[in-house]
């Protein structure tokens, strides 16, 4: 009988308490009477009456949302490819190239990655952006597929494959479904990164390329005001909400897995 | 074998796409920047011109020079290695009990529960951050209960604001996702007959644990403590928002140079060899990890 | 994968076909609202607004090579920095008729004779801001740098107190206290302000300058190096908070760092005609004003005066009498050498 030990599920919610207590901070102070992010004074909705009226902040969410949602999809195919292909295969350029761009520092990268557009006269925007964040997100969804793979049984793929499914079918009925939760989970990592990405964004974003970061960073000599807190709140509900909608859409594509392997 | 003859050019299809993003968004940009290091700084920033007015080649080591004649530097190095690894440790700790929880629970509530880790984190980082200043803020509960406390027995007030313990609170708190998602990841295919057997067997929680659960859970633990230790050993913003004055890490040189100095080929240096240092950390630990477990799974 | 890059490379390259755009890289929160939308009406066109919050960030992506942007509003050593990095689009003077509204003082700056690249916009000082109740309290002085540089004062407000984290800033403000010039650049001198930041830095709580306004505004901190415009905004939003205690701007009496950010426009700016108009615009003394009104900055325009409150026209911290002006200075930009001095005796003070 599987016995679930209470010490886990304590210990589980300590850590959630500590991952959403400056959470609770960040909403409830979205209500502060003050424009700045130090004391409550009061309540009030004019901070999420003046984001409405603020274009220029609901276009950078709007931009970040964007660039995200793009960057996460193509940089988990392709991370998803090299974690498969890096546990598959003995590799020596792949994995250095995977995991450089995490350690690399990221003031590097961006006026590295500036310099490069500009060679190319590559018109800098939201693309130059994506391209960017694919960059260096595609490690992250890697070095997760991967450590989800070590162990995987390859007899399970063979079999497949001597019942006579092609390589495609092999993949997408069985290894596919195994690794999910690893692809998911670099999904989410990815997703997480470009959305709150400063420094890369800052350098190969164009001239009139506005992300939620960008604007809220060159607040910060002035006073990020609870106007920043009333976008984010929002921004995490509107994504929650698009998650659970796309999760009751496809049931099959976000389930993790449950067959587990006979033993 | 069918598999066989495919596989030559399933390496390519496979291994392919990424490899030439990478080529060209990264490795080409990154050479760009190398090659910076062997540069001189242009006069009021950015990069002199390659060649110089004579024509020749103004490619020199000495940015390189000045980096390894300075123990100052190599200082700063330590001082970020020691955070970095201190984030990762705790990381583990925090992270491990809630994502074998959520690899546990039935499908119904995994994903919510997963979500619920992430959700943090699509908040802006900034506004993270200013919440823990308001926690650890002078005013706020936590530091007036600690000082009272410290008062009790005749100790000095401390500041938790603006110090040492508010960058790693911070740092673990950035990094805390980063470590639970890999270890979800792998953690979700163990086997629960395994620890049903071991347990029926007469194996206690702790050696369930200790002889079954973690040595399996490696590859997840090595994914998330790189994913942890690699960017937090190059992290500035922390900080600069909250850090105290003795808490300049190497990151923040690093910014420095490219900014305030407008020195781009030490900025380069520095940056080339922070890079190989965390890459040389994470291949040394994966190294020790695959002899390690060989032991304990005999 | 590859044609699918090319079909992206291809649709950003498409120019925008988008009605006229002036494109400006500004600060944040330094043009008032209202401003931007009187030009847009004036010049039957769109603003499209982009921020920075630093110099140094602004100076590394035109270094890099960014295009696209019209007007930039860099500060002194900045604006010294583009003109000699060849970044800069001359000014066209018979498009900026209201270049006459700027006080001469302000003019015709060593880095930029005759204003040929840029025009002054607005500017603000590098001082003392302080709790005035705590300060008076510890009987503690304020116009003076000794006040974040002598141990003997600081030993009252040990982790009340932050600088700034410029190194140009504090390099400025440690000079002035040893009653050198802001912009000296002899190495034993430097030597002398390091070692006074170094018998300093066990009592400031940071080197901060993000967060370190709002900590003043709420009470933690006491005593900041901070700028004039950031000062003065703390204590309009203390007192709106209903705190018990003003936050009072202090001037050395040594000197202080005066920083005048000017207009200037980018060597590849898409629309210079927009460029002068805006820079034009700008310079008229009602609109000049309007940033004044709205944040509390110094203003270098003599027409503006007329349009500006009255309790910030008397403010000295905003408009400095002609005693305190003779003793405020520009700072300028320092030879890559120099640089790298600097660079190496600030990274030494913060590590260790």
């Amino acid at each position: 009988m599987r016995k679930r030990s209470p010490w886990l599920w304590v210990c589980a919610l300590v850590v959630y308490a500590f991952l959403y207590l400056p959470l609770v901070i960040v909403v409830v102070y979205s209500f502060n009477d003050s424009r700045l992010n130090a004391e409550w004074v009061g309540f009030t909705l004019d901070w999420y009456r003046k984001l409405f009226a603020n274009d220029e902040m609901l276009l950078a969410a709007g931009n970040s949302l964007l660039i995200a949602f793009v960057a996460s999809v193509v940089s988990t195919i392709l991370g998803t490819m090299a974690g498969m292909a890096m546990h598959r295969y003995r590799l020596r350029l792949l994995p250095i190239l995977v995991l450089t761009p995490i350690a690399i520092p990221e003031i590097l990268m961006g006026v590295s990655l500036l310099i490069f557009f500009v060679l190319l006269n590559f018109t800098l925007g939201l693309v130059s952006v994506a391209l960017a964040h694919i960059s260096f997100c595609i490690g992250f969804v890697a070095i997760v597929v991967r450590a989800r793979l070590s162990g995987m049984d390859e007899t399970l793929v063979e079999a497949a494959r001597d019942c006579g499914a092609s390589p495609l079918q092999a993949f997408a009925h069985v290894t596919l479904p195994l690794i999910m939760p690893g692809v998911i989970a670099g999904a989410l990592m990815a997703f997480t990164l470009s959305i709150d990405d400063f420094v890369i964004t800052f350098f190969t974003a164009g001239a009139g390329t506005v992300t939620l970061p960008l604007q809220i960073y060159s607040m910060i000599k002035i006073a990020v005001t609870p106007e920043v807190n009333a976008v984010s709140t929002l921004l995490m509900l509107l994504t929650l909400l698009l998650i659970v909608i796309a999760s009751k859409v496809s049931p099959s594509l976000l389930r993790s897995n449950q067959e587990k392997a006979p033993s | 074998m069918a598999a066989r003859t495919e596989s030559r050019w399933g390496k390519w299809l496979v291994s392919g796409p990424p490899l030439l993003y990478l080529i060209v968004f990264f490795a080409v940009p990154a050479l760009i920047m190398v090659m910076a290091s062997f540069r001189t700084p242009g006069e009021f920033g950015g990069l002199a011109p390659l060649r110089d007015e004579n024509g020749n080649l103004d490619l020199n080591l000495e940015s390189y020079t000045r980096f390894f004649g300075d123990a100052l530097y190599a200082q700063i190095f330590l001082k970020s290695f020691w955070y970095a690894l201190l984030t990762t440790l705790i990381c583990l700790v925090l992270a491990y009990p809630l994502a074998a929880l959520i690899a546990r629970s039935d499908r119904k509530h995994r994903d919510l529960l997963l979500l619920l880790v992430i959700l943090p984190f699509w908040s802006n980082f900034l506004i993270r951050v200013y919440a823990w200043m308001i926690i650890l803020g002078p005013n706020a509960a936590f530091a007036q209960s600690l000082n009272a406390l410290l008062g009790v027995f005749g100790q000095e007030p401390v500041s938790l604001l603006f110090s040492s313990f508010a960058v790693l609170v911070c740092l673990v708190y950035v990094h805390l996702p980063f470590m639970v998602l890999p270890l979800y990841a792998n953690l979700e295919k163990h086997d629960q007959a395994l620890l049903d057997a071991a347990q029926d067997l007469g194996a206690n929680a702790w050696q369930r644990f200790w002889r079954i659960t973690f040595p399996l859970s490696l590859p997840g633990v090595y994914a998330g403590s790189a994913l942890v230790f690699i960017p937090a050993f190059g992290i500035f913003a922390i900080p600069d928002i909250l850090g105290g004055p003795n808490d300049s890490l190497i990151g923040n040189v690093i910014k420095q140079q490219f900014l305030e100095t407008r020195d781009w080929p030490f900025g380069s240096v520095l940056s080339i060899v922070l890079t190989v240092a965390a890459l040389a950390v994470a291949g040394l630990a994966a190294w020790v990890g695959r002899r390690g477990v060989g032991r304990l799974a005999a | 994968m590859k044609k699918l890059a090319i079909v992206l490379l291809a649709l950003a390259a498409l120019p925008a076909f988008a009605k006229d755009q002036l494109h400006l890289y500004n600060w944040n929160n330094y043009i008032a609202q209202e401003t931007v939308k009187r030009f847009e009406d004036f010049c039957k066109c769109e603003v499209v607004q982009t921020y920075y919050s630093d110099n140094e960030e602004l100076l590394a992506k035109l270094a890099a090579g960014a295009k696209g942007y019209d007007v930039l509003v860099p500060t002194g050593n900045a604006v010294q920095a583009l003109i000699r990095g060849s970044q800069l689009k001359p000014l066209d003077k018979k498009e900026l008729p209201n270049l006459k509204n700027v006080d001469p003082t302000y003019l015709n700056t060593p880095f930029d004779p005759d204003n040929k690249y840029s025009a002054p916009y607005a500017m603000s000082m590098t001082i003392l801001g302080y709790n005035e109740e705590k300060m008076k309290e510890l009987g503690l002085p304020t116009d003076t740098w000794a006040a974040i540089f002598d141990p003997k004062y600081l030993a009252k407000v040990k982790g009340r107190v932050t600088v700034l984290d410029s190194p140009d800033e504090l390099f400025a403000a440690a000079l002035k206290y040893l009653g050198y010039s802001a912009n000296d650049t002899d190495e034993k001198h430097w030597k002398e302000a390091a070692d006074v930041m170094r018998k300093a830095k066990p009592f400031w709580a940071a080197f901060n300058a993000s967060s370190y306004i709002k900590e003043l505004t709420v009470g933690n901190i006491w005593l900041v190096h901070g700028y004039s415009n950031d000062i003065f905004q703390a204590n309009q939003d203390a007192q709106a908070a209903g705190r018990k205690f003003h936050i009072r701007q202090g001037l050395p009496k040594e000197g202080a760092v005066l920083a005048v950010d000017s207009m200037v426009i980018h060597k590849a700016a898409p629309r210079p005609d927009l460029a002068h108009k805006f820079i034009n615009f700008m310079l008229d003394g009602k609109n000049s004003a309007e940033l004044t009104n709205l944040i509390g900055s110094g203003n270098p325009n003599l027409d503006a005066q007329k349009y500006i409150k009255p309790e910030l026209k008397a403010n000295p911290a905003i408009f400095p009498p002609k005693d305190v002006q003779a003793k405020l200075e520009q700072l300028q930009d320092l030879k890559p050498a120099q640089r790298r001095l600097r660079s190496r005796l600030w990274t030494e003070i913060k590590a260790r």
